[in-house]
């Protein structure tokens, strides 16, 4: 903390250090001390964490969680391979098309189902900008967490726009249900891909230009946030980090790039990574991926061909089973679909990449300080639907 | 790469393999040689665990099924190892050790299937709530109808 201090252009002197263990200090003999973060705290969202502080140090971290669960998995079971993805969706509101996706290429891979090109290109489309709304509360609420709460107001303006393009798709602006196995639900019209186009220069001319000194070269926000939370890249691979805290530990994984799925593999985009894996480093490939994200949209608006949008699939689907992964917001989403020759799934697995990044929070939290808690949550950027489902 | 993982592994372990999908390789492996196995997968290479995925086979007579999925983030692949279980004796080895981040998963699959993970140092409830404790609510045989409570209407 103290060099980042500096490195903002202010000098810091520590005056003196006191000496207080061993002291008789009445009630505050009791050394450690189980606070309570969340479920009431503005950061936390439907979970809490316990922690443990000796002072103002943080000794141990355990989130209780559980608050939003909703058995997605087994309501799936009861569920036609169409309608269940009204609950694959559920996972997260904030980027459904990424989990519809999965769901829906393990069906068609259990199927056989061919998808259309043009099924596939709109699916681009969609995920891109779910992934582009998902970030943007990302960012905002990383910035939130700190007490400034004006620049979540600028990013859901930028989201708005998008929540537009998706209206004049399926009718919704949030709980779309408009990919489906076999292709997507609604023909992509004209009015749609001029809206996507519109939410897309805004957020390249507008947004980004405008605000990027706020979110990026902010010094508040730097000292706050750099070196806070450091993992190295062997350390990130071993308590398992997903998604975007992977790749701020410079590690490459994107599944858009190993298992190309949809459109990826026709469309040029690159990996953002970052070497210092801190939580600024974590925020900044969200905020450079936004940018990715609105080329590929524009790339799969050009590249869109003509035909179907969407072939039939069989209400009976043939025994078998497929794993499939996809690149979510918040990082790689699997899908274990099992097929047992009925009308709906027999089981799904799913694996949140929020799960995996939250019980790899208790390892980074070791030795930090108090107030550096929610900066390391917010960075971690996780979703509270996915961790429970 | 896929290749030679299989064949290291059926000659070393002489466990059945099988394509399950491009870039997946599916090991059909025993729970008791299964902490020999993981910790050679995670020699090869394959040291990020996806998840533990457990199957309810038991309306068909077969017992349960649990799947480790680990990746190779360098290679770019994925191998799946597959323990069968019989429905009279539900516990396996934890892997917990060789692959921390698998722990919380493994936690998951006791509370919603009952599977005994020996080893586990913290097999609690986690995301159900207490009093429901022992349900093993994505059990086949889990009754939603006996747990629902009842409604103002029906009381």
């Amino acid at each position: 903390m103290g060099s980042s201090i500096a490195t903002a252009g202010y000098t810091f002197v520590v005056e003196e250090t006191k000496e207080v263990v061993g002291e008789d200090l009445g009630l505050l003999q009791e050394k450690l001390l189980q606070l309570n973060w969340g479920v009431q705290h503005p950061a936390s969202g439907p979970m809490r964490l316990k922690v443990w502080v000796d002072g103002d140090e943080v000794v141990k971290v355990d989130p209780d969680i559980g608050y939003v669960l909703r058995l997605l998995e087994k309501l799936v079971e009861y569920r036609t391979w169409i309608n269940a993805i009204v609950n694959v969706e559920r996972a997260c509101f904030m980027d459904d098309f990424g989990t519809m996706t999965g769901y829906s290429i393990a069906a068609e891979k259990i199927a056989g189902v061919e998808v259309p090109k043009k099924a596939d290109y709109v699916r681009t489309i969609l995920c891109e900008g779910g992934r582009i709304v998902s970030h943007l509360i990302g960012l905002g609420s990383f910035v939130g967490v700190m007490g400034v709460h004006t620049p979540m107001q600028w990013a859901l303006i930028a989201r708005e726009k998008f929540l537009d393009a998706f209206e004049t798709f399926s009718g919704q602006r949030i709980a779309t249900s408009s990919i489906v196995p076999g292709g997507v639900r609604y023909e992509p019209t004209g009015k749609f891909i001029e809206k996507m186009v519109v939410a897309v220069d805004y957020l390249e001319k507008e947004f980004i230009p405008r605000y990027e000194e706020v979110f990026v070269d902010n010094p508040t926000l730097k000292i706050r946030s750099v070196g806070v939370g450091k993992v190295s890249k062997e350390k990130a691979i071993e308590i398992g980090l997903a998604g975007p805290a992977l790749r701020a530990s410079g590690v490459a994984s994107d599944i858009r790039k190993d298992y190309p799925y949809a459109a990826y593999g026709e469309l040029d985009f690159k990996v953002i990574t970052k070497e210092e894996g801190d939580s600024y480093a974590r925020y900044l490939v969200i905020w450079e991926e936004l940018k990715e994200s609105a080329k590929i949209i524009r790339q799969a608006i050009e590249g869109l061909p003509e035909g179907d949008y969407r072939t039939k699939f069989p209400i009976k689907v043939p025994q078998g089973e497929a794993y499939v992964n996809v690149e979510w917001a918040r990082g790689c989403f699997g899908f274990h679909l099992v097929s047992e020759g009925g009308t709906g799934p027999y089981r799904l697995k799913m694996r949140a990449p929020s799960f995996a990044n939250l019980w790899a929070m208790p390892e980074i939290m070791k030795n930090v300080k108090l107030a550096d808690v929610p900066v390391i949550f917010a960075s971690l950027y996780m979703c509270h639907g996915d961790i429970d489902r | 790469m896929l290749e030679e993982v299989k064949e290291k592994v059926s000659s070393k372990f002489g466990f059945q393999c099988e394509e399950y999908d491009t870039n997946i390789l599916l090991v059909h492996c025993t729970k008791e040689r299964l902490r020999e196995l993981v910790s050679y997968l995670k020699e090869l290479g394959f040291n990020y665990p996806h998840t533990v995925s457990v199957v309810d086979y038991t309306p068909k007579g077969n017992g349960f099924q649990v799947n480790y999925v680990l990746e190779n983030l360098e290679e770019k692949n994925l191998v799946m190892v597959r323990v069968e279980l019989p429905e009279n004796d539900l516990s396996v080895p934890t892997v917990s050790d060789i692959f921390p981040p698998l722990q919380p998963h493994e936690r998951e699959a006791w509370e919603m299937f009952g599977i005994d993970f020996i080893g586990n140092p913290r097999l609690e409830v986690m995301l159900l709530p207490q009093w429901a404790k022992g349900l093993f609510p994505l059990r086949k045989s889990y009754d939603f109808k006996k747990h629902r409570k009842p409604t103002k209407e029906k009381k």
